[in-house]
């Protein structure tokens, strides 16, 4: 058989302009019309690291950094990949030879750039292929166990990139504001996969959040994940039309985790899965507070002229199933 | 905790069945009384929890704060008794209500208007009792009151009909009932109307928190003693 590659799209953890947004997101191909999820059809997944390293973080310290990262993702007890390292490579990151590769690059027009993701998809399955991870070594990068001044933590940028390595694409859950040089600064974030890092000297990024479980598992389920844990679904609308892009947080007051979603068709439709039962109450949002394109591809129209709202309803989200179909309205700002 | 419930009261009532009748205002001998009546069972909260993010430092963020409770409803209740002694009645009693769960979201960050998000829950609960008649009716020859206590099971539905949850349940209180009318007509030995007031117990069910849920309950009900 004859497999048609193609490199899908980069991902990149930027440090100052991006969207706040909730919820994980799957990347997907268009195959056939319809459109398939991006993932790894085989685990583990074996990995290669660059044998260069840079000031303040030698080779060996970058290899063992990415495997916490890995190992992080992998400990995830509902989700079923599981990582490998291959060995130790001479090849940079970014070369299309089958053999996904971690390591360091210069990048230094890629200013707002601390690390990228970038895939080869067989086209025809939507399997990934290989996926190339490079951090830029044009910044100050740390691997101390409580982090450093002035440097980013590698470990805590690792764990972002690898989410996408591994096909999951951004999350909004994160609150930003502008800052005067211009870009936005995080404030705050309840994913790995929100798509600006923290500021430098900052570790809090190398613990996933629930958000990112549910993410990893709902790719990679494992055991009884796709029947002790359900879903919740609706859609959105403003002055009756629906909304795309609209951001919807389901939160579980039980435990004080939120996980969201986006609408993600014409009709105005979110699905979010990976919830543990339980009642919920449900949040939506504007996504104002980053670039659409760190989520949206810029052919798509996102609304974001409306105010956050909650549900007047507790949703109820049941063992294995899903919730049945909310309607959430909002109104302009 | 339902199990013990129930063999205790299995077991009361085997001891039960051939002791002498009680029957307080002088009313004909009787074993088995019916009830039914209604059952209010108070609010019970069920804690606070922020929606926390977690800031560069590791410190939290609250997005927006919740604070809920499960709402005080009155539903029906029926009951079984089955006299054991002199002072002693056993009971299965159950209940249906249909209390409000209410999650009050407030304080947002982005400015989004507070509200009260709701959904009903239908609950029903099945247990033991057992009820000691105190020996304090000289005074007042037509009430009779006495100590309740009991437990049991108790089954919570949301308002999907898709989520379910289930705990039990504890309650001790007290109360008086009164006959009506003594002696009858077909086969009852008498009619009355009985009220307690409970301090509830309930552990699970719908509870956020996991602990236990402490609140008050009421009953009032009408009898027919066979």
């Amino acid at each position: 058989m004859k497999r048609a590659f193609t490199a899908l799209l980069i991902a990149s953890l930027v440090l100052g302009h991006s969207a706040p947004a909730h919820a994980y997101l799957k990347f997907g191909v268009p195959i056939r019309g319809q459109q398939v999820t991006v993932k790894w059809a085989q685990t583990p997944v074996r990995y290669f690291v660059s044998d260069t390293g840079v000031p303040g973080v030698s080779a060996v310290d970058f290899q063992n950094a990415v495997g916490r990262a890995f190992a992080t993702w992998q400990a995830v007890p509902t989700a079923s990949i599981t990582y490998q390292l291959a060995g130790v490579t001479s090849a940079l990151p970014g070369s299309d030879d089958g053999s996904s590769v971690l390591g360091f690059r210069s990048r230094p027009d890629l200013d707002r750039v601390l690390a990228s993701t970038s895939f080869l998809v067989d086209s025809t399955t939507g399997a990934l292929i290989e996926s190339d991870i490079f951090f830029n070594s044009a910044f100050q990068w740390s691997t101390a166990a409580a982090g450093e001044t002035g440097r980013y933590d590698l470990e805590s940028i690792a764990l972002h990139e690898i989410g996408h390595f591994s096909g999951l694409g951004h999350s909004a859950l994160g609150e930003t504001e502008m800052i005067s040089t211009g870009g936005r600064r995080v404030l705050s974030a309840e994913a790995v996969m929100f798509p600006i890092a923290f500021a430098p000297g900052s570790i809090a990024a190398r613990t996933l959040k629930a958000d990112d479980i549910a993410g990893i598992s709902d790719l990679y389920p494992d055991g009884d994940f796709q029947t002790t844990d359900g879903s919740l679904s609706g859609s959105v609308t403003k002055d009756g039309q629906p909304l795309f892009g609209a951001h919807v947080v389901a939160f579980n007051p039980a435990t004080g985790t939120m996980i969201a979603g986006f609408t993600l068709n014409a009709q105005g439709q979110f699905s979010i899965g990976g919830l543990s039962p339980g009642p919920y109450a449900v949040r939506v949002e504007p996504l104002d507070d980053a670039d659409i394109d760190s989520f949206f591809s810029s052919a798509q129209t996102v609304d974001i002229d409306f105010r956050v709202a909650f549900f007047d309803r507790v949703v109820a989200v049941p063992k294995g199933g899903d919730s049945g179909q909310i309607a959430l309205k909002v109104v302009h700002k | 905790m339902i199990r013990t419930a129930i063999v205790t009261f299995a077991l009361c009532a085997l001891c039960g069945w051939s002791a002498p009748v009680f029957a307080q205002a002088d009313p004909p001998v009787s074993r088995l009384e019916l009830g039914v009546g209604v059952r209010w069972i108070g609010t019970e909260p069920l804690g606070t929890q922020a929606a926390n993010e977690t800031t560069g430092a590791g410190a939290k963020s609250p997005l927006f704060s919740t604070t809920s409770e499960l709402g005080g409803a009155a539903g029906i209740d029926g009951r079984v008794g089955v006299r054991l002694s002199h002072s002693f009645v056993a009971e299965i009693e159950g209940t249906y209500a249909k209390p409000e769960l209410r999650i009050a979201v407030s304080a947002d960050t982005e400015g989004a208007a507070p509200v009260t998000a709701t959904e009903t829950i239908q609950q029903f609960t099945i247990g033991g009792n057992l009820v000691w008649y105190l020996p304090l009716r000289q005074r007042s020859p037509r009430f009779a009151p006495f100590a309740i206590g009991g437990g049991g099971y108790l089954r919570q539905l949301h308002d999907s009909g898709t989520l379910v949850d289930t705990g039990s349940f504890y309650h001790v209180g007290g109360g008086v009932s009164t006959l009506l009318s003594s002696g009858g007509h077909w086969h009852t030995k008498g009619v009355g109307v009985r009220a307690d007031v409970r301090a509830f117990i309930r552990t699970n069910g719908v509870a956020f928190d996991g602990g236990s849920k402490t609140s008050l309950a009421a009953g009032a009900s009408v009898f027919v003693r066979f």
